[in-house]
């Protein structure tokens, strides 16, 4: 197996775009070959677009060809569109370091993108009541808000964790954000202002949700040999899992606030990586919802079962924390362009690893980042770890 | 100038009803249509496995569990607990969106998970504040009616 380093990143402003499909993408494109001018685009060997539901928000498909035509590549390797809904970004990354590292690519440019405002939103927000169970999930209007929602008062149930802690969950993000000109969000909130904005799903209110969002996001993957050639700081990748424990409908997940799949995935990633939570600098993670986040750090075992709530509360996931989470202002201060969400993550730990953030949200020193993508009712989990130093040996199995 | 006229309305997309399956005729017969069969009769029913015994939610022809063909249709129980509730307020899917807000909930029938199920279902007679969990609910059978002529069934809970 080959080591395999993030060369470059580029990314659009994330939020309700004026903006086509075509031109997100276009944005994006452009912004990742800007960021690698020693790359001569005949070099991209392999394109991997992740892209939720193009074809339902914007009427396309066939889209991997599309990118390739708009941004002047000439694919010989691998093309794939990858669509695991939320998650389907950072699945583009895993299959194109899985490409270069097994040596059947060299080079690999991977867009992700998302068009999620449309003219007729009651037909965006059933797109997403299709990621659940069409036919039975579907018809109880059971959508991202009111999953969550319950997520959220099960784990209140279970543990205790209180509205207000949910609430501080945004507070870090929007702090974060609000330092991030790319965000769709960017501004600071109290925790008054997050329990008194309008009611999505109780107990979650709408800053306690990410928002539908147009934009993309890209970077390009290249072999040891040739990231040498195309930068002088790589961002290398220490590997990753995936998992999804045969749950789709709301009947396999079982008991809610106990998210089986996220610890599996996190134990395999930790024994694959030799990584364990003290190892890592910060962390970008799939929070969605506030509640999302307080599982997280849960399951990736930043803290204690059932005691997420008291993590953010004490502060331990601020940067200066334990473990620094969501730098970037995650999912909640961005938006949440389904398929970029994963790359857009990737970007941040490579802007974090250069220093081109803002002081006050720049994570002096970071060396190991981890970024975590969920899709759909938090069924499957991606994980994935990023170093400054080249890995010595990258493992895929035991 | 040549003109093409486009028509003046089109019927209701497929995308935006989750009731499709129920028309055994058409494109999207399936093989557990007596699932649909059995609602319009007034029974809430799914598939058991009959070789490893495991309850299926949502019905299938394939046990996920065993891999057996060898299922049988059994009534779930009427008679169920509140697990976990919300409220659908903003982003309703288009067909239902109607009767926003109304609450939204998982409830378990049977002695989930071994021998029972956890399913969502609407609640429309009570309110967000006068629920809790482990309050008892039963399953009743909804019927939908539209667009046109068409009549269709599906099940909501209520609180008991």
């Amino acid at each position: 197996m080959r080591n395999v380093a993030i060369v470059a990143a580029g990314i659009t402003k994330f939020g309700v775009r004026e903006a086509s499909w075509k031109d997100l993408v276009q944005e994006a494109g452009k912004a990742v070959f800007d960021d690698c001018p020693n790359l001569d685009r005949k070099d991209i060997d392999s394109l991997f677009v992740g892209a939720a539901q193009p074809e339902r928000w914007v009427y396309q498909t066939h889209v991997a060809p599309l990118v390739a035509e708009l941004l002047g590549i000439d694919v010989r390797r691998v093309i794939a569109r990858t669509e695991i809904a939320c998650a389907s970004g950072q699945a583009a990354i895993r299959y194109a370091w899985l490409s270069i590292a097994t040596g059947l690519s060299d080079v690999a440019l991977v867009l992700g993108v998302e068009k999620m405002n449309t003219k007729f939103m009651p037909l965006s927000q059933t797109c997403m009541v299709n990621v659940g169970n069409r036919e039975f999930d579907g018809p109880n209007g059971f959508t991202a808000p009111p999953f969550f929602a319950m997520v959220a008062q099960r784990h209140m149930h279970n543990y205790g964790t209180t509205k207000e802690q949910l609430a501080l969950v945004r507070v870090k993000n929007a702090k974060y954000g609000a330092m991030n000109p790319y965000a769709q969000f960017q501004k600071e909130v109290s925790v008054e202002k997050v329990l008194g904005s309008r009611m999505i799903s109780p107990p979650l209110t709408l800053l306690d949700c990410s928002a539908m969002t147009d934009g993309a996001a890209a970077v390009i993957l290249a072999s040891e040999e040739k990231a040498k050639e195309l930068t002088d700081t790589p961002v290398w990748i220490l590997g990753g899992a995936q998992s999804v424990l045969h749950s789709h409908t709301v009947n396999q997940f079982g008991e809610l606030s106990e998210w089986l799949g996220l610890r599996k995935a996190a134990k395999e990633f930790y024994s694959l990586t030799g990584l364990s939570p003290d190892k890592i600098d910060f962390a970008e993670v799939h929070d969605c919802f506030t509640i999302s986040e307080i599982i997280e750090y849960e399951e990736l075992g930043f803290c204690k079962k059932g005691e997420g709530g008291k993590f953010i509360e004490e502060g331990d996931s601020y940067i200066g924390g334990k473990i620094a989470v969501n730098p970037g202002g995650g999912l909640l201060s961005n938006g949440h362009p389904l398929g970029a969400t994963g790359i857009r993550q990737a970007w941040e730990v490579v802007m974090q690893f250069r220093g081109e953030v803002p002081k006050d949200r720049y994570v002096d020193g970071a060396k190991v980042a981890m970024t975590h993508n969920l899709s759909g009712m938090a069924q499957l989990h991606h994980i994935m770890g990023y170093s400054t130093e080249k890995p010595k040996e990258i493992k895929f199995g035991r | 100038m040549r003109t093409i006229k486009l028509p003046d309305s089109v019927e209701l997309p497929t995308l935006l009803d989750p009731f499709d399956q129920q028309e055994p005729s058409g494109p999207d017969a399936t093989g557990i249509y007596d699932f649909y069969r059995n609602l319009a009769e007034g029974d809430l029913t799914t598939t058991k496995c009959k070789d490893c015994g495991k309850l299926n939610f949502p019905p299938v022809i394939v046990c996920p569990n065993c891999l057996s063909d060898n299922l049988e249709w059994v009534r779930i129980p009427e008679v169920g607990e509140l697990y976990a509730f919300s409220v659908m307020a903003l982003g309703v899917p288009a067909i239902i969106d109607g009767y926003a807000p109304f609450v939204v909930a998982i409830a378990r029938f049977g002695n989930y998970p071994d021998e029972g199920i956890q399913i969502s279902g609407i609640i429309f007679d009570s309110k967000y504040e006068e629920l809790k969990i482990g309050d008892k609910v039963k399953w009743e059978i909804v019927e939908i009616q539209g667009p046109g002529e068409k009549k269709r069934y599906w099940y909501c809970f209520r609180k008991i």
